[in-house]
């Protein structure tokens, strides 16, 4: 399956060039006690400013004091580890049609973002999620900062399967109950829910000063409405609804223009609140999608 | 309109298979989607919850089956009968004893043929009608006619028998009056329901009840008892629901021997002794006074001669010597019974030797033995005797099934031990047969009159005191029966009406019966002929210079009893159903079977047109 894709060398060399575009937190000034908020205790120096009665005495930089004696502060960077979490819908919608392996796309790219994630040793993970039987399933790895350990993803990619319901509000509700860090979440979905639920989750995410990011993974044969003409009987792969349809011209037709404005109306979801947003239509275009579509977007740069 | 066959309506079932066969072949494929959301534009039948597509091709084979459904079921309306188109109807008459019983000014008979004449008389001038009776058998007496002077000379014809009405009879004879329209029965009581039912005719059945009285009296047997020993008995017995007086009187060979009149209760059985007689002959006993059935006042019985007959017993068993020995003193106690072993008798020859009546050999054959009667019991295995009975093994146990004529009395299941396996000659008339372990029917008792003699044959051993054992009453039922037969004088024969008699005669034989009618018999190549007497009297049998008095007697407790009422249940629906028949009896039946295969064919034909102008559209050589 396409997930295992993200597992090969030659595919991996390929994303070394990749960093992922997330932005970091913002520089913390040292010396300056803040209760409750986490000092920025980077290695990397930053600037000097004039010591100031409260400022932390450890920061003092000796050496200029001897020199000119004034006291000064030296102050750093803030540490540049971001926790970045790929969510990757796992609901009953991603495996179909079985032969556009969607599903399998959507862990490919969480995957690949991982990789990419790593080069900058950024604490990574992927989580997949999907409502079984009324309660959310939402399974993560654990985080990962090296490439060295990148293939400890591998087994939780490849045993993902397809199955449940989607339930994207759930989904964000259970990830927040883990009360991580602010960082960067990826969220991998067909986004086949109401635009309520999608629009109410992204917020969600942004209003836990988490950096969102959405890519919309479709598959080559719905995205295009290419089934065989004829009488069917539809069945919902979620709900189980069953509907008669005629599949046809008309029908190719009505499904691409429902695509369409499906994936807008989700753009216009991230658009407004400032969110990225990147299409993955078609298993097929994996490599053209992480190396061309995810830069063009500022996912990866 | 209904149903003929009702339980054929089953094949309606053949539609919900054509319903499953279209839901089968032209239920869409499921796919199963990612979300019906991207469907929501797409278009969609317009028969979206049928299943079946309902085209003309379908309804054509709902037609065909449904038309071949009903017409199998048997369709059928009630129209009345076209102009010029007359109605069948089956005239059915009981000829029974009962329906000779006076009436006021006539017989029963002659005022169901009154009812059937008026019948036919308001009937359209198209109407068929035939005319069945039925007392033993059912008899077809005139076909469908229309002509009414036909029909009126076979009303008159009609004459009750001295026979009991069988229920076989009747339902016979409604199974020949299957094809009328409407069934006119006549009847001095009304048949079961369950008979009509089981008629099975979509004719409707007009039951006729006819006659009203009960006063009648009957000679139930005559014992004449042995003469100079013991006295003679006859029964009396009064059927009616009043008391009757009875004239009773006995005469033996036309001499008066007791005349007596007395007064019997209601439903009252009255057992009057007579005699004892001083000779033997034939009895005759009558009851004078006029009552409702004429057949069963008259009863005769034939007292054997006082004077000593010699009769000879031969058996290898001692004790079966002294059994049958017995069994002849019972059946006439002036026999002279001489008894021997087979293997030590020895034939008296000469001036001084006396001749013999009958002979009883059991386990053996004798032919050496000159006698007039020969009874063969558990004739000996792989021999033919003279006789003609020849023997094909033993079995070791065989079951009484029934009797052969009806009249005998050894009708119960009876096992048996050994028996032969005989076939008796054609000229023997069987009286009883068994099922043997590999043998569906076997004979065990005939008898038979041929230019030799008279001979019977039983074919079950009775060893071990079987004839006087009391759970085989009817074996020895059926060795009393026989002995009785062939000791019984050759030119006077006492049976009951019905029953099959052979008279020895040479080449034809004058049959006067008891109403003075003369008719020919031409005997067989046994040298006899057959009579069945179906009315209680004398039957003279002239033959040469031989003459047969053959005399029938009359007496069935069921038909003679008048005054048994029909059950409630039993006449409630009979009326009904003659109700119910009278109104709709101007309409007939009317199946629609030929209409409605008409149709399936026509909607097979058009479905075929359509199909083959579906081909030619679509270019194809089938579709």
């Amino acid at each position: 399956m396409l997930e295992a894709r993200a597992f090969e060398p030659e595919y991996l060399r390929k994303l070394d060039r990749l960093v992922l575009g997330i932005k970091r937190a913002r520089t913390v000034r040292t010396g300056q006690r803040a209760l409750g908020r986490v000092q920025g205790l980077g290695i990397e120096p930053e600037n000097f400013k004039e010591y100031a009665p409260g400022d932390d005495l450890r920061f003092l930089d000796w050496n200029a004091f001897a020199r000119l004696d004034e006291l000064m502060l030296r102050t750093y960077r803030a540490d540049r580890q971001v926790e970045v979490t790929a969510l990757v819908d796992a609901s009953a919608s991603m495996g179909l049609p079985a032969h556009d392996d969607k599903l399998g796309l959507a862990l490919a790219i969480g995957a690949s973002l991982a990789y990419i994630g790593m080069a900058d040793n950024d604490a990574v993970r992927i989580g997949a999620f999907a409502m079984h039987r009324g309660s959310m399933k939402l399974e993560a790895t654990p985080f990962h900062r090296r490439r060295e350990s990148y293939l400890n993803f591998k087994p939780f990619v490849t045993s993902v399967r397809a199955g449940g319901e989607t339930r994207l509000g759930n989904a964000v509700d259970e990830l927040l109950l883990q009360r991580r860090p602010a960082g960067t979440v990826v969220v991998i979905s067909d986004f086949l829910v109401s635009e309520g639920d999608v629009e109410d989750a992204l917020k969600r995410l942004i209003a836990a000063r988490h950096d969102v990011k959405v890519i919309h993974v479709m598959g080559e044969q719905e995205s295009s409405g290419s089934y065989p003409p004829g009488l069917y009987r539809i069945r919902d792969a979620e709900t189980g609804e069953v509907r008669e349809t005629i599949l046809g011209p008309a029908a190719v037709g009505a499904l691409r223009h429902k695509v369409e404005r499906i994936a807008a109306r989700i753009r216009e979801i991230c658009t407004t609140h400032a969110i990225n947003y990147a299409q993955a239509f078609g298993a097929g275009n994996l490599e053209s999608f992480m190396e061309r579509e995810l830069p063009l977007l500022g996912i990866v740069r | 309109m209904g149903l003929l066959n009702r339980e054929n309506f089953i094949y309606g079932l053949s539609l919900a298979l054509l319903v499953l066969i279209y839901l089968r072949s032209r239920s869409r494929p499921t796919i199963e989607v990612s979300s019906l959301m991207l469907f929501d534009e797409a278009p969609a039948p317009v028969a979206s919850v049928r299943n079946v597509r309902l085209d003309p091709l379908f309804w054509l084979e709902v037609a065909t089956l449904g038309a071949l459904t009903f017409a199998i079921a048997g369709l059928y309306v009630m129209r009345p009968p076209a102009p010029g188109q007359g109605r069948s109807h089956a005239l059915v008459f009981d000829l029974g004893a009962g329906m000779s019983a006076h009436d006021g000014t006539g017989t029963r008979i002659d005022l169901a043929r009154q009812q059937a004449t008026e019948i036919i008389d308001q009937a359209p001038a198209g109407d068929e009608f035939s005319v069945i009776a039925y007392a033993l058998e059912a008899q077809v007496r005139h076909p469908q006619t229309a002509n009414r002077a036909d029909l009126r000379s076979a009303l008159a014809e009609l004459v009750p028998m001295a026979v009991p009405a069988r229920t076989a009879a009747l339902r016979a004879a409604l199974i020949r009056a299957h094809g009328a329209s409407e069934i006119d029965l006549f009847a001095d009581r009304p048949p079961a329901p369950a008979i009509l039912a089981d008629a099975g005719s979509a004719a409707r059945i007009n039951f006729h009840l006819v006659g009203s009285g009960d006063s009648n009296l009957a000679i139930v047997s005559l014992d004449p008892g042995i003469p100079g020993s013991t006295r003679g008995r006859a029964v009396i017995r009064n059927f009616s629901t009043r008391p009757h007086l009875a004239e009773l009187a006995i005469d033996l060979d036309g001499s008066g021997q007791y005349h007596q009149t007395m007064m019997l209760a209601p439903r009252e059985q009255v057992l009057v002794s007579f005699g004892p007689l001083k000779t033997g002959g034939l009895l005759h006993a009558r009851i004078l006074n006029a009552d409702a059935i004429d057949a069963d006042n008259s009863r005769y019985a034939y007292a054997p001669s006082e004077v000593a007959a010699s009769v000879l017993v031969l058996s290898p068993d001692a004790a079966v010597r002294d059994d049958l020995a017995r069994v002849l003193l019972a059946v006439n106690a002036n026999f002279q019974i001489e008894t021997a072993d087979p293997a030590k008798y020895v034939a008296p020859s000469g001036p001084d030797a006396k001749p013999l009546e009958l002979a009883v050999m059991h386990d053996c054959y004798v032919p050496a033995v000159k006698v007039a009667s020969t009874l063969l019991i558990y004739p000996p295995d792989g021999t033919k005797n003279g006789i003609g009975v020849s023997v094909d093994g033993t079995v070791a146990r065989a079951d009484i099934r029934g009797d052969a004529t009806g009249e005998s009395r050894a009708l119960n299941s009876l096992a048996l031990g050994d028996t032969r396996v005989v076939a008796i000659p054609e000229w023997m008339d069987l009286i009883a047969t068994a099922t043997a372990p590999g043998h569906p029917s076997i004979p065990i008792a005939g008898i038979g009159r041929a230019a030799g003699g008279a001979a019977g044959v039983l074919a079950f051993d009775v060893r071990d005191h079987l004839l006087l054992a009391p759970d085989h009453l009817d074996a020895l039922v059926l060795t009393v029966d026989l002995m009785k037969q062939l000791t019984a004088p050759r030119d006077i024969v006492v049976v009951p009406t019905g029953a099959d008699v052979s008279v020895a005669a040479t080449g034809s034989a004058r049959v006067t019966q008891p109403d003075g009618s003369v008719r020919t018999v031409t005997a067989d190549k046994w040298g006899r002929v057959r009579i069945r007497p179906m009315q209680a009297g004398r039957y003279t049998v002239e033959s040469g210079a031989a003459t047969t008095q053959v005399l029938a007697n009359y007496y069935d407790a069921s038909e003679s009893d008048l005054a048994a009422k029909p059950q409630a249940e039993a006449i409630a629906p009979a009326e009904r159903r003659a109700a119910t028949s009278n109104q709709q009896s101007a309409k007939q039946v009317q199946p629609l079977t030929f209409i409605l295969i008409a149709l399936a064919l026509l909607a097979l034909a058009i479905e075929s047109a359509m199909l083959i102008g579906h081909a030619g559209r679509w270019g194809m050589r089938h579709v």
